[in-house]
């Protein structure tokens, strides 16, 4: 460790210096060595003599769950939709950190093909491999369309430039508000996903005043000087009036949407016959983006004077905390139900199951944001109070973009262990992706044979693929913010 | 029900207005100076007040309407919430545990709670060592193992729990030979028979107490305390003269000369008792259920990838001047690790380790989906034989709330000591 070593070693000084340094360290090698040929051999002995027919049945299963099969083009087109909505945002992203990072001189960060192949070669990996076990050939041209759709739509999203970032990310929500929109038309789903689009709308436009006044300290844009004038010539009030109006735009849409759903008179599918890896990931989304706002909110509240709001915002997070998962999924079974008034009927298991996991990622979520809140040099506050701004201004424009720039890592690990405890919805029998497999276990032509060493690897390589290209990107975050900060 | 809830939130807004007034009022009749006050709706004051009368408004009126749904709904079944039915039989039996499907349920969540407690008590110890190892082998100058480690932790950290624990039970565990009463050798049987391994139950060696094992029991517990004196002993030596004190060898030989000899002294007060199985009747030895050992190896594996994380980040953050003066005394790499870096690095390490224990107590109650008896697993059991849900998970709730609570306060505990003091 502490001596330089030579960088070109030959084949066997590299065998030398990295195994056979020591005696110990050759014969932890050596007998490593042979447990792993010997894992290997088993490996390779499983994978030749197992028979993969039960994958190949129920592929469809494991993918969507019980989705009505002649609707399977809804998944595909919801998926080009979505994969459309995240290439536009990070080619919107990637063009506005490009930019940041020529005003700083730093390096901008590489965008071919090859390095998108590199960030993302496990999911990429992953789902050519599950696909290979379809019947026909158009889930392999599906695929390869959606891979072709998340690139073109990323060229698409470096065409817009700094100024109309806020255009490209609202574009993107729009595409990800049609991809749910293909998928289910039920109102109250289309009610959530305008709120979880107006909340991160509303995050987005804090942040981007926050950075056109030149506001907040680690703020990766320095205030030039055209910048300066522009908030000048356009002072808060002014400008109240545009976000008004923007946001309004934004509410006739959403209810544009729904009111021609409901028009076409289009029932959509009820998430009640979703299940799979669709299920799981679509499950993970929602907690995420319906526990953001609700965490943020749970966060400033325990950090808040006032000792009402205070206490409450403590007692539910510490108590959402202190349980596990399992017993509030089994509230949401049980005790849920009692809750709901009498004439109002009871919503379906999973609804409840969403209700009982957002109020999970919110726990969770608050505690992390108030990691970030305390993050924020005291100098910053002192400083807006100076300058005559009031507590909600303060909170919206000064502590909350820094709070949050703060902890995107902590967050996204968040969404990997939300992605990881949507699995517990198996208990509840709920057909999401771990259960699915379960399921497919007990089919009568595979009962009893043992076959859950063929499905769960199955099961395990999905699960892994997402969250291990979650973390890796997350780290790549990190060591992005940490170049800002530094 | 609607207008009784209009009803309250207009009741609470009138208070919060006339609370608002009042102040005002005082404000004039008080004569107090209020030019330079801003009016009450721009008041500091005033406001927090009043955002305080509503958020409690707000809680009390929700809390109060889930609370009116909740009796209507009660009613309507015929709920009684009474703790009552605690006395009643359970039903439910438990392999390999005292209590009977004749026990009351009061028993069983006692029982279940045991079990709970031996998964976190064997795992947690567990899972340190397990994490230790491979967080120091992530740091590892061997390139094989240090890639070995690597993967591990990048696999194991990103699948889900439940899914290890699915797998290692109905995957790997139930593939072990079964034991049934026409085949009772069939087990696999390591170690000359010291350890039996089938599909339903693993079993290890125990002990017998015999004659004179109470006394025994006290004699050991004298060594134990001997060994302790030899242990400060040459403790002290070594601070005096600089002598190299071998007090672990020496403690050691201490307690084994002692215990030897009380063993013989007393004529052999214990013997070692293998698992015998018989007719499909598994009989002495130290047995474990297979759910119990799938539980928590899949745990141990599970949590093992995130200790070993944290002790991979706590030995990086000991500064790199510590381990080269450790150089420059000449210790070689085991003694940098046991004196120099891991003491500091445990120091570090411990906060985010004690968030690691309360998530494998929490993560224990995922033995519901493999049917081990811990608490989750038997309260679901009782919700399938309807009995009253609320109380039920109340009970759950409160008891995961206290082992939580309780942990938290022993590591805490722990950390204030191991911390530096005035720094």
């Amino acid at each position: 460790m502490l001596l330089a070593r030579p960088r070109n070693l030959s084949a066997r000084d590299w065998v030398k210096t990295n195994l056979f340094n020591n005696w110990y360290n050759s014969a932890i090698t050596i007998v490593v060595l042979i447990a792993v040929g010997f894992a290997a051999q088993r490996t390779v002995e499983w994978l030749f003599s197992s028979d993969f027919l039960i994958i190949r049945r129920n592929l469809a299963l494991f993918m969507v769950g019980q989705f009505p099969r002649d609707e399977l083009w809804r998944p595909w087109v919801s998926g080009y939709l979505l994969m459309g909505a995240f290439g536009i945002g990070s080619g919107v992203l990637w063009r506005s950190a490009a930019a940041d990072a020529e005003e700083k001189g730093l390096p901008i960060e590489p965008h071919s093909w090859l390095d998108l192949l590199r960030r993302f070669w496990a999911v990429i990996a992953v789902l050519i491999f599950f696909v290979s076990f379809a019947r026909t050939l158009m889930p392999f041209v599906a695929l390869g369309s959606v891979f072709l759709v998340f690139y073109v739509s990323r060229e698409l999203g470096r065409k817009f430039n700094a100024a109309q970032k806020t255009r490209g990310l609202f574009l993107a929500g729009l595409l990800g508000l049609g991809s749910l929109g293909v998928l289910a038309g039920a109102g109250g789903l289309v009610a959530l996903t305008v709120a979880t689009l107006l909340g991160s709308w509303t995050l987005i436009e804090v942040r981007s005043y926050a950075d056109e006044r030149g506001v907040g300290g680690v703020s990766e844009r320095p205030v030039t000087q055209r910048r300066r004038r522009f908030a000048l010539r356009y002072p808060f009030r002014r400008r109240l009036g545009a976000v008004a109006a923007s946001r309004t735009c934004a509410i006739a849409v959403a209810l544009g949407v729904w009111f021609a759903l409901n028009a076409v008179d289009f029932d959509g599918f009820g998430w009640d016959d979703w299940g799979g890896l669709h299920l799981t990931l679509f499950v993970t989304v929602v907690g995420i983006s319906t526990g953001l706002p609700i965490g943020i909110l749970l966060a400033l509240g325990r950090k808040s004077d006032l000792p009402v709001i205070k206490t409450a915002s403590v007692l539910f997070i510490e108590f959402v905390r202190g349980v596990p998962l399992i017993s509030l999924l089994l509230f949401s079974n049980y005790m849920l139900p009692l809750l709901f008034p009498r004439d109002f009927g009871i919503p379906s298991q999973l609804t409840r199951a969403m209700i009982v996991i957002t109020a999970f990622s919110a726990a969770y979520i608050a505690e992390i944001v108030r990691g970030g809140l305390q993050a924020v040099p005291k100098g910053q506050i002192e400083a807006a109070q100076a300058s005559g701004m009031s507590a909600p201004k303060i909170q919206r424009l000064i502590v909350l973009p820094q709070a949050l720039r703060a902890v995107i890592p902590a967050m996204v690990g968040q969404f990997i262990s939300l992605f990881k405890d949507t699995s517990l919805l198996a208990i509840l029998k709920l057909l999401e992706f771990l259960h699915a497999s379960r399921v497919a276990n007990t089919q009568v032509e595979f009962l009893g044979q043992g076959l859950a060493n063929v499905t769960l690897p199955f099961i395990a390589l999905g699960y892994w693929a997402f969250a291990y290209t979650m973390s890796k990107e997350s780290r790549r975050v990190e060591e992005r913010l940490g170049v800002g900060v530094r | 029900m609607l207008v009784r809830l209009l009803l309250l939130l207009a009741a609470l807004a009138v208070i919060a207005g006339v609370f608002v007034a009042t102040r005002r009022v005082i404000d004039h009749l008080t004569r107090r100076d209020t030019s330079d006050r801003p009016p009450p709706w721009r008041d500091q004051s005033v406001l927090s007040w009043a955002a305080q009368v509503v958020a409690l408004g707000l809680i009390v009126t929700v809390g109060l309407w889930l609370w009116a749904n909740f009796q209507a709904r009660t009613d309507a079944i015929g709920l009684d919430l009474s703790f009552e039915f605690l006395d009643k039989p359970s039903g439910i039996s438990i392999a390999d545990n005292p209590v009977s499907s004749q026990a009351g349920i009061r028993d069983a969540l006692a029982q279940g709670l045991k079990n709970t407690f031996l998964v976190i008590i064997l795992g947690i110890p567990l899972s340190v060592l397990v994490g230790t190892i491979i967080g120091v082998a992530r740091l590892s100058s061997n390139w094989l193992i240090k890639k070995l480690a690597t993967a591990y932790v990048e696999f194991v950290r990103n699948i889900p729990p439940l899914l290890l624990i699915v797998f290692l039970a109905t995957a790997v565990f139930l593939s072990f030979p079964q034991v049934t009463a026409s085949s009772a050798e069939a087990a696999w049987r390591p170690f000359g028979g010291w350890m039996v391994f089938s599909n339903s139950r693993f079993a290890f060696p125990s002990i017998i107490a015999l004659d004179n094992f109470g006394v025994y029991q006290v004699l050991i517990a004298l060594s134990v305390l001997v060994t302790l004196g030899v242990w400060a002993w040459r403790t002290r030596v070594f601070n005096k003269t600089g002598v190299p004190h071998r007090r672990t060898l020496w403690s050691l030989v201490t307690f084994l000369v002692l215990g030897g000899v009380f063993f013989f002294a007393l004529g052999g007060p214990f013997e070692f008792s293998k698992t015998a199985v018989e007719d499909g009747v598994w009989s002495g030895g130290f047995r474990m259920q297979m759910p119990y050992a799938a539980l928590m190896l899949a745990l141990v594996i599970y949590t093992a990838s995130h200790i070993a994380e944290i002790v991979r980040g706590s030995i990086l953050a000991v500064h790199t001047g510590q381990s080269e003066a450790a150089h420059a005394l000449a210790l070689n790499g085991l003694q940098r690790y046991r004196f120099v870096i891991l003491p500091q690095a445990f120091r570090i390490a411990f906060p985010p380790l004690i968030n690691q224990f309360l998530n494998y107590t929490k993560n224990s109650s995922l033995g519901v989906a493999i049917g081990f008896a811990e608490i989750t697993s038997i309260v679901n059991n009782l919700f399938g034989q309807s009995r009253p849900a609320p109380q039920l998970l109340l009970i759950l709730m409160v008891i995961y709330l206290t082992l939580s609570l309780i942990l938290s306060v022993i590591g805490n505990l722990i950390n204030r000591r191991l911390q530096l003091r005035g720094a």
